[in-house]
């Protein structure tokens, strides 16, 4: 039976690059965006059996709902889930407008903490285990000027995924965190060419990583050769923070 | 299936179903007075969870949708759904 992997933020990004690579590898995909993007009309064309997209806004408990409701209408329980949806604002913390703050809390913690507990609620109704992976980074483990709010944030899917693990394992349920370095994705957009300098020069790797650089590990999360690997979090940044 | 009773019933098919898929048999039935935790079934926290995920797909209530409401055993819970 072919498994289904959920994958919040589909749409552009390291999402985009996610829902891509396991459709490749065999999966059922569902996936949310606030939008449907520039990419994704294609890969609806060219999966139409096993790619699912609904507009959602993740961090609203009734949307969250109704996506999990419909991926598990057309695929079943699903296997995996992959809270990927994210939102950076940068901005020194003393005059970041509250709403700001409030809105990185929802979509980024908030809302992934919403998506888990629905789709744990699927994955205990039938045997055989799931994987959950939150997608941190290493902002939350190192910290970054004007990135506050947003380090919190990933600090707290960390958090999240220790005590979670702990919760599920017995079911065979792996969680774990896997942390990006710094991507040249539309979010790193607004660093300046200052900081992208910086950035290289301080990475052992010479660059800034790609989503392609970071979808096959969680490929290999999500498969049975990490069946006993949770709890954990897994950084991909080129070395920057060894 | 609002009553007690029906309610107590699919308790103890739900439970029973659980332990099974863990490989485990309960020791005695499900009754009005057993207790989930510390009590005669092979039950920890998850696998409460889990009965009480099962609950809400059959019956379509939740009694916990304002917050966690205290109970011990199968009765105490079963009075819940009833009166949701």
């Amino acid at each position: 039976m072919t498994r289904t992997v959920i994958v919040t933020g589909g749409s552009r990004g390291l999402g985009l690059a996610l829902t891509r690579t396991l459709l490749d590898a065999g999966y059922n995909v569902a996936t949310c965006s606030r939008s449907l993007g520039d990419a994704l009309p294609a890969l609806l064309d060219a999966y139409p059996d096993r790619l699912l997209w609904q507009q959602a806004e993740i961090g609203e408990p009734a949307s969250t709902q109704s996506f999990i409701d419909a991926t598990v209408q057309r695929f079943g329980a699903p296997w995996g889930l992959i809270n990927n949806a994210g939102i950076a604002r940068e901005g020194i913390l003393a005059t970041l407008p509250l709403v700001e703050v409030d809105s990185l809390i929802q979509t980024n913690l908030t809302g992934a903490i919403q998506v888990a507990r629905a789709v744990l609620r699927h994955m205990l109704s039938r045997p055989g285990g799931g994987r959950i992976i939150n997608i941190s980074s290493i902002i939350g483990q190192r910290g970054y000027t004007g990135l506050s709010a947003y380090a919190a944030t990933k600090a707290g899917l960390d958090g999240l995924t220790r005590a979670l693990a702990r919760e599920v394992g017995r079911r065979q349920i792996t969680v774990n965190s896997v942390a990006p370095g710094y991507l040249d994705t539309e979010m790193s957009g607004t660093l300046s060419a200052g900081q992208r300098d910086q950035i290289v020069r301080r990475t052992p790797m010479g660059r800034l990583g790609t989503a392609d650089d970071v979808a096959p590990a969680i490929l290999f999360l999500l498969g049975d050769g990490a069946r006993y690997i949770t709890g954990q979090t897994l950084t991909i940044d080129g070395g920057i923070t060894c | 299936m609002t009553d007690t009773q029906s309610m107590l019933d699919l308790i103890a098919r739900e439970t029973a179903r659980i332990l099974a898929e863990k490989g485990e048999t309960a020791a005695a039935s499900v009754t009005t007075d057993t207790a989930f935790l510390d009590g005669p079934l092979p039950f920890d926290s998850l696998d409460l969870a889990t009965l009480i995920v099962a609950l809400e797909g059959v019956t379509g209530k939740d009694p916990f949708r304002q917050g966690f409401r205290q109970f011990n055993t199968a009765g105490e819970l079963a009075a819940l759904y009833a009166a949701a």
